[in-house]
């Protein structure tokens, strides 16, 4: 039984790792705009699909295609931000529809370039078993995307707090008008978070193209997990967010453990229910008075 | 019929409104007054529900208001009116009074907004868009308007006349003059014009960085040196 | 001319376009679909447009609407048209549910129904007693005959599903000229101004959303017994959230005719014309079509027509002169 807690514990955690890569660009953007972009999980799909056509045509290993993703979804990030720029009037409405619109045309893409079929990476080195203290079982992709989320949340909380760029950002996220008197150019900054959410999205689309296996239909659910953990997370919190993901692990993996596979969704779902109707601010979040 | 005690209403570090007590009349004109900033618009907000008091109590008629929730002090007899004109957007100017009457009254009585709109003269307005069409007198009235629609005990007026020139102000002071007498209302008014206030209230309230600190007829009040040292822009002594 | 819309539409509905399709069996089919998600984005636009609020999670009213139906009449033995009304009470009871999260704003409560949809579809699915779980439900009977009009034939199907949204058509008008309706109108822009009068936004937000579960579970109901077969991942398809979002945007969610319009071109379109073209990846066109609309057209196409006609009026005026 001990065994039991202690493998999906460990599951949860390498999980929530991965979790966390998924929801770290959609809380970037809805730091800096204010704006929830419901195409996020697309985003990230689609760099899960860039790494397949790169294995598949140019032999590269899921893990080397990293620059090709970062450019083909950076890309893509930017012009959802040139489309959302555009909207004047009912930002928040119309900028969740817009981006569902969005999702939905990215969806479709992926069908047409790559049709409806299931794919995972064929580079076996991904899916061989480490085994650790004798115990605890993982996938190498895991056990790597899940040191390397954790190595991206640091990087990611590295560069908000510590450099420039990274302040300039929290600047425009906290007070537009105050940034721009500052001499920060709020829409630079913007178009940079959009970059940055395209460069993890990238990074979350490898590891899941690497550990999991990829469809068409998936970004949607990506999309649905990744404002689960923000809003575990408390909007807007870098460490929340590896937090927040790897709670959202442990609760899907214990579910799975415990009671039934099939009810490991209905756990994240209930879970990101009472934590958003009784904490709003979310777990880890600074209390604030949302609206 | 209005007891106000210990109000203290603070916006972070800053006390808006610091530690106001006082106490109403049925059929009272109470004329509210101070140097901008001083909490008057903070007072008005605390009493009806838009701002949190930190403490203190706010008792209508014996019922006690902090604890309910905005929409129930306009049933239990408060009606404000804006010092920014605040019309509910998207419907016209009869909608705004057919609403305040419906919410505020709990009733719907087509006569009695009929009059309204012809009291305030907003009748050719009627069936226009309130947010769009409306100048600023208008503004003005349909604020009082949507006030007096929800049958108020208590009217709050909140800078209504300021902005109108001598004309449009005696005019519009006219038919307050006639809306008060006809309905019966207790008033509270803010008003930065001096001469105003003296017309029209028997007994005038300053505040001062959100203290009160005059309390009494116009005569007292404006010859009172605190007040005038606050005037001429002077710290709380 | 507004005295002769009602009529015009009435005749429309029940005469022309009956006799101008019938036979079509695959034309009706399409048609009845379109009018069936045309409520849903009626239903959808009551909440964005009264309510101020987007949901991402109708699918979650829809599918218990379908199920309530589909079991109140195999389990139950009740009459389809009891049930039916019924089930729009169920999903208006669900909606119940959901309310907590009506103090949340924008996209928290956007995702938040979606939240609750999902749970309701994973209920339905692993709730295999009441529900025969993902194999679904078979054989849900037919609408009955009435007056000699077989309701259970396609043509039959189409005059139940016109008559259902243009009922909704007929009491959404009636809530938006009513107090309740122009307070929540009202409230969109100009909250304080709202309450201060004594508007408890809160209760009719939450009255709104009532009505619109009760709406999109009645279509539902409609649905089941009109294709006879339910299962978990269809009666709670996000599909029927995403259709009913576009047709809402595209004929424009704040007017009164725009989401059935709206539903009538975008489906139809989509399946005639689209559907031929790309047989893979066709929502694409609705993924593109809603994205243009926020961006060129917020307020959709039925204002974008009604402002185009009468600058072309203006246009002609003034050539006249
Ligand atoms: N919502 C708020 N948040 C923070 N500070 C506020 C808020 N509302 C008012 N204040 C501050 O409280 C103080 C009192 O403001 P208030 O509007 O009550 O003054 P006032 O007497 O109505 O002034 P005026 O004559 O200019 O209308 C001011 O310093 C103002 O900046
Ligand atoms: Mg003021």
């Amino acid at each position: 039984m001990f065994e039991l807690f202690a493998q999906s514990a460990f599951s949860g955690v390498l999980a929530g790792a991965y979790y966390a890569l998924i929801a770290l660009g959609l809380a970037l953007v809805f730091g800096t705009m204010r704006v929830i972009n419901l195409a996020h999980g697309e985003l990230v799909l689609l760099a899960a699909y860039v790494a397949y056509s790169a294995e598949n045509k140019l032999h590269l290993d899921p893990l080397a295609s990293l620059p090709l993703a970062v450019a083909v979804v950076g890309l893509t990030s930017i012009a959802v931000y040139g489309l959302l720029s555009r909207i004047k009037k009912d930002r928040e409405l119309n900028s969740l529809i817009l981006t569902f619109g969005l999702g939905v045309i990215m969806t479709n893409a992926i069908l047409m370039i790559w049709s409806a079929d299931i794919h995972s990476t064929s580079v076996p080195w991904h899916h061989d078993a480490i085994i650790l203290a004798d115990l605890l079982f993982a996938m190498n992709s895991e056990v790597f995307f899940g040191v390397a989320g954790l190595v991206v949340v640091a990087g990611l909380w590295w560069w908000l707090e510590k450099t420039w760029y990274g302040r300039a950002l929290r600047a425009v996220a906290s007070n537009r008008d105050a940034a721009k008197l500052m001499g920060i150019n709020p829409q630079f900054t913007e178009i940079l978070s959009f970059a940055v959410a395209g460069l993890l999205a990238s990074v979350a689309g490898i590891a899941i193209y690497s550990a999991k296996v990829i469809q068409p239909s998936l970004g949607h659910h990506l999309t649905v997990k990744a404002f689960i953990i923000t809003v575990l997370a408390g909007m807007g919190s870098v460490p929340g967010v590896l937090l927040g993901g790897m709670l959202l692990g442990i609760v899907e993996n214990l579910t799975v453990t415990l009671a039934s596979s099939a009810l490991q969704e209905l756990a994240g779902m209930v879970l990101f229910l009472v934590v958003l109707l009784v904490m709003p601010s979310g777990l880890f979040g600074r209390v604030r008075r949302r609206g | 019929m209005l007891h106000i005690n210990g109000l203290t209403v603070t916006f972070g570090g800053l006390v808006a409104v610091s530690d106001v007590t006082f106490d109403m009349r049925e059929g009272e004109v109470l004329g509210l007054v101070g140097p901008n900033g001083a909490g008057k618009t903070t007072l008005f907000n605390a009493i009806c529900g838009l701002a949190r008091p930190g403490s203190g109590t706010v008792e209508l008629m014996g019922k006690n208001l902090l604890s309910m929730p905005i929409h129930h002090r306009a049933r239990a007899g408060i009606g404000r009116a804006f010092q920014v004109p605040q019309p509910m957007h998207e419907l016209t100017v009869r909608e705004n009074l057919t609403v305040a009457q419906r919410f505020g009254a709990g009733k719907v009585d087509k006569a009695k907004i009929e009059e309204l709109l012809d009291v305030l003269k907003l009748g050719h307005k009627a069936d226009m868009d309130a947010a769009t069409s409306l100048a600023l007198t208008e503004q003005k009235a349909l604020e009082v308007g949507k006030a007096l629609a929800t049958e108020p005990k208590l009217l709050m007026l909140d800078e209504v006349l300021a902005g109108l020139e001598t004309t449009g102000k005696r005019a519009f002071l006219d038919t307050l003059e006639e809306v008060r007498k006809r309905y019966r209302l207790s008033v509270m008014i803010v008003e930065h014009d001096i001469e105003t206030i003296t017309r029209m209230c028997p007994r005038v309230l300053v505040l001062n960085f959100g203290r009160l600190i005059a309390d009494g007829s116009p005569d007292q009040v404006f010859n009172d040196p605190e007040v005038i040292r606050s005037y001429t822009g002077g710290e709380p002594a | 001319m507004n005295k002769l819309k009602i009529p015009a539409v009435l005749v429309l509905a029940y005469l022309v376009l009956p006799l101008a399709v019938n036979g079509n069996d695959y034309v009706v089919s399409l048609i009845v679909a379109a009018l069936t998600i045309g409520g849903i984005a009626l239903a959808w636009s009551m909440l964005g447009n009264l309510g101020g609020m987007v949901s991402f999670g109708h699918a979650a009213f829809f599918g218990i609407g379908s199920y309530a139906s589909a079991l109140l009449t195999i389990k139950a033995g009740w009459p389809v048209l009891v049930s039916m009304l019924f089930a729009g009470l169920v999903a208006a009871a669900s909606s119940i549910a959901t309310m907590p999260a009506l103090r949340l704003r924008g996209p928290y409560f956007a995702l938040s129904i979606l939240a609750y949809a999902e749970i309701f579809r994973i209920i339905a699915t692993e709730w295999k007693g009441l529900t025969g779980g993902a194999a679904g439900i078979l054989s849900i009977p037919r609408l009955p005959e009435i007056m000699g009009i077989d309701l259970g034939g396609k043509i039959g199907g189409y005059f139940v599903v016109v008559t259902l949204v243009i009922a909704m058509v007929g009491i959404y008008a009636v809530i938006r000229r009513s107090p309740q309706g122009l307070a929540l109108k009202a409230m969109h822009d100009s909250e304080d101004a709202t309450r201060v009068v004594g508007v408890n936004a809160t209760m009719l937000k939450a009255l709104m959303l009532v009505v619109s579960a009760f709406f999109a579970g009645l279509m539902g109901a409609f649905n089941a017994h009109y294709i006879n077969f339910l299962e978990p991942d269809y009666a709670f398809s996000g599909s029927w959230t995403t259709l009913a979002i576009v047709a809402a945007i595209f004929g424009g969610y704040r007017t009164l005719w725009g989401p059935l319009i709206g539903a009538l071109v975008v489906y139809l379109v989509d399946q005639l014309v689209f559907k031929a073209i790309l047989p893979q990846g066709h929502q694409i066109i609705l993924g593109a079509l809603l994205g243009a609309m926020v961006l060129f057209s917020p307020t959709g196409l039925t204002p974008l027509i009604a402002k185009l006609t009468r600058l072309q009026r203006k246009e002609t005026a003034n050539a006249a002169h």
